[in-house]
C-alpha cells in the first residue's frame, strides 16, 4: 500500500524556532531527496501513461502559454526600455538589441517561465494531489490496483520537464519580439539587424545552459508540486499548505539551481 | 479516445512542435552567426599579448566578420597560440604574408581579430597555415598618449589663460590694440593707407600690364629687342664695341696710373721739379733771372727803336697802323 512516508515527518520542536526552521528545511530537502529517487525508479518502469502525460502537458503548458506569452513581452517591452537610459548616457544605444537578447536567453526567459510556472502550475499541481490526498483518493487508488505514484507523479514530473523548455524558448522569443518592438520603435533598427545584432554575443553554450536551466526547473516544480500535494495532511488546511509550499519551495530552488547553472555553464566557456 | 482527447493531444502536438521548431531555428540562427554550418578552414597566429581575446570573438577580414576564435592556449613563454576558424569562401582573398593583429569592435566592444594585409602576388592561405601577428596597440598605450595630449593641452591652455590676462590688462601689442583707443584710429589710419597703397598697387599694376601690353606691340622697340634678331645682333655688336671701349678705358686708366707714379718719384724730370724743393729753388732762382734778363732785353730793344738805322720801320709801321683804324671808322 502507497501511503505517506511516516518515518521522514518533521522532527519534532526540540530546536529553537529558528533551528527548527532550518532543520524542517534540510528534512524536507532530504525528504525531496527521496522522493526524487522514487521517481527515477518508477518512471522508465511499464506502464506508461501517455495519454496522462499528454493530458498534463496540455495543462501545464498550453493552459499557460497565454500568460506565459504576455509575460515574456512585457519582459521585453519593459527590460529593454529600462536598459536605453544606461546605455544612452555613453551613446551605446545600438547595444541595445545585444544587451536585451543576453539578458532574455541567458536568464530572464527560463527563469521568468520557471517563476510563473511555479506560481501557476506548481499550486495547481500541489492543491491537486493535496485534495487527492486528504479525500484519500490516492489511497482509493492504491486499493484499486492503480499505481498513483506513477499516474500521478510521474506524469506531472514528465509533462513539467517538457512543457517548461517549451514555454521558456517561447518567452525567449516573444520577450526579443518586444525588445525589437521597442528598439524599431525608438532608434528604428529593422528586425534583420536586431536579430543579427541580437545573436551575436550569445554562443551555443548560453543556448545550452539555458535549455538544461529550463529542464531542471521543469523538473523541479513538477517534483515540489507532487511532493508537496503527496504527502500533504491535515485535511483542507493541508491542501493550501501543500499548494503554498510548492509555490515557495519551487521559486527558493529555481534561483538555487539558476545560480549552480550559471557556475556550472561558466567552467566550459 | 474521445473527440475532447483528441483536440487535447492535437493541442499538445502543435505546441510542442512549435516550441521545438522556434529552438531550432534559434539553434540554427546562432549557428548561422557563429558560421557554425560553414565549411571552414583553421588558421592560427602567435600573440605575445591578447588583451582578453576570448573563444567565441569575431575575425574580421576588409571589415567582414570571415569566422570565429577556435581556441586559445599558451605555447610558449610569453607566447599565446590563437586558432581561428575562417570561412573555405574567404580563403582565395586572404594571402599568406597577411597580419594579424587584435582590435575591438567600436570604442568599448568585444575584441576581434583583424586580418589585414597581404599582397596577391604571396598564394592563398591552407588549412593550418599560421600568420604573422603584428603587435596590438594597447590600451594603456592609447591612454598614455591621450595623457601626453592632455599634459599639452593644459599648457596650452596655461599659455592662453596668462596671455588672456595680459591682454585684459592692455598689456602688449594686442592688449594696446584693444585698450587703447588712440591705437585703435592709429589702425583704422594705418588700414586706409593700407587700402590707398593697395589702390596703388592696383593701378601701378594696370599700368605695368599696359605698358607690358605696348611692349608687346608688332614692331616696338621691345618688340624688336626681343623678336628681330637683326637689331638684337646690332645691340650685341655695339655691346661689344662698348666693351672694348671700356678695355680701352681702362688700359688708359693703368697707363694715366702709371705715369702718376713716376711724378711721384725723382728719377726723372718732372718728377724732380715736382718733388726736389733744391730743384725748385734753383728753378726759382732761374725765372728770377730770366725775369731781370727780360727786362734789360726790353730796355735794349727800346733803345734800338730809337737808333737810326732802325727807326724808319718802325715809323712807317705806326702810319700803317693809323691808317687801318681810319678806313675803319
Amino acid at each position: 500500500m502507497d501511503s505517506v512516508d511516516t518515518s521522514l515527518k518533521p522532527a519534532p520542536k526540540r530546536f529553537t524556532k529558528t533551528r527548527g526552521k532550518l532543520a524542517e528545511f534540510f528534512l524536507m530537502l532530504h525528504r525531496i531527496y527521496a522522493f526524487i529517487l522514487r521517481f527515477f525508479k518508477e518512471v522508465f518502469l511499464p506502464p506508461y501513461e501517455f495519454k496522462e502525460i499528454v493530458k498534463q502537458c496540455y495543462e501545464t503548458g498550453v493552459k499557460s502559454f497565454t500568460l506565459i506569452t504576455l509575460t515574456g513581452f512585457i519582459v521585453g517591452v519593459i527590460f529593454t526600455k529600462q536598459s536605453r537610459p544606461s546605455l544612452t548616457n555613453f551613446g551605446a544605444e545600438s547595444w541595445l538589441p545585444s544587451l536585451v537578447s543576453i539578458a532574455i536567453m541567458k536568464a530572464l526567459a527560463p527563469l521568468v517561465t520557471a517563476l510563473i510556472a511555479a506560481g501557476k502550475v506548481g499550486s495547481s499541481i500541489g492543491a491537486e494531489l493535496g485534495s487527492m490526498r486528504v479525500t484519500e483518493q490516492i489511497d482509493a487508488m492504491e486499493v484499486s490496483g492503480t499505481k498513483p505514484f506513477k499516474f500521478l507523479v510521474c506524469t506531472r514530473v514528465i509533462a513539467t520537464t517538457i512543457t517548461i523548455p517549451l514555454l521558456a524558448t517561447y518567452t525567449a522569443f516573444i520577450a526579443l519580439l518586444g525588445g525589437y518592438l521597442n528598439v524599431s520603435q525608438n532608434e528604428g533598427t529593422s528586425y534583420a539587424i536586431f536579430m543579427e545584432q541580437a545573436f551575436e554575443p550569445l554562443t551555443f553554450i548560453d543556448f545550452w545552459a539555458s535549455l538544461i536551466k529550463a529542464l531542471v526547473f521543469g523538473f523541479t516544480i513538477g517534483i515540489v508540486g507532487c511532493y508537496q500535494g503527496y504527502n500533504s495532511t491535515k485535511g483542507t488546511e493541508g491542501v493550501g499548505k501543500a499548494a503554498n509550499g510548492a509555490v515557495v519551495t519551487a521559486m527558493f530552488l529555481v534561483f538555487i539551481e539558476e545560480v549552480l547553472i550559471v557556475q556550472m555553464a561558466g567552467w566550459f566557456r | 479516445m474521445d473527440a475532447a482527447e483528441n483536440k487535447r493531444s492535437i493541442t499538445v502536438g502543435v505546441f510542442v512542435l512549435l516550441g521545438v521548431a522556434v529552438f531550432v531555428i534559434g539553434v540554427l540562427t546562432l549557428g548561422g552567426q557563429q558560421k557554425s554550418f560553414v565549411k571552414s578552414i583553421t588558421i592560427s597566429s602567435i600573440f605575445s599579448d591578447v588583451a582578453g581575446l576570448k573563444k567565441g570573438n569575431n575575425v574580421w577580414f576588409s571589415g567582414v566578420k570571415v569566422g570565429t576564435i577556435k581556441n586559445i592556449h599558451f605555447t610558449g613563454p610569453s607566447q599565446v597560440d590563437v586558432i581561428m576558424s575562417i570561412e573555405s569562401s574567404t580563403q582565395q582573398y586572404i594571402h599568406r604574408n597577411a597580419g594579424v593583429r587584435i582590435s575591438s569592435d567600436g570604442l568599448i566592444g568585444n575584441k576581434i581579430i583583424v586580418i589585414d594585409g597581404g599582397s596577391p602576388q604571396a598564394p592563398p592561405i591552407q588549412d593550418g597555415a599560421v600568420l604573422q601577428s603584428e603587435k596590438l596597440l594597447s590600451t594603456d598605450d592609447v591612454l598614455k598618449t591621450l595623457q601626453q595630449n592632455n599634459q599639452n593641452l593644459l599648457a596650452i591652455t596655461t599659455d592662453f589663460k596668462q596671455l588672456s590676462k595680459q591682454i585684459l590688462a592692455g598689456k602688449g601689442t594686442v592688449g594696446t590694440l584693444l585698450a587703447d583707443s588712440t591705437m585703435g584710429n592709429q589702425l583704422k589710419q594705418t588700414m586706409r593707407n593700407l587700402q590707398a597703397a593697395t589702390q596703388n598697387a592696383a593701378n601701378m599694376s594696370s599700368q605695368l600690364n599696359n605698358f607690358s601690353n605696348k611692349m608687346n606691340t608688332k614692331g616696338g622697340f621691345a618688340d624688336n629687342l626681343l623678336t628681330d634678331t637683326i637689331t638684337f645682333n646690332k645691340i650685341r655688336g655695339s655691346v661689344i664695341r662698348l666693351k672694348e671701349a671700356a678695355d680701352n678705358a681702362s688700359t688708359l686708366t693703368d697707363n694715366l696710373n702709371k705715369a702718376s707714379n713716376k711724378l711721384n718719384t725723382t728719377d726723372n724730370a718732372l718728377g724732380v721739379l715736382l718733388n726736389d724743393p733744391k730743384a725748385a729753388v734753383k728753378v726759382q732762382n732761374t725765372i728770377n733771372y730770366l725775369q731781370q734778363s727780360s727786362i734789360k732785353l726790353n730796355d735794349d730793344l727800346e733803345a734800338v727803336q730809337h737808333n737810326f738805322l732802325l727807326k724808319g720801320f718802325f715809323k712807317k709801321k705806326e702810319k700803317a697802323k693809323q691808317d687801318s683804324i681810319k678806313k675803319a671808322m
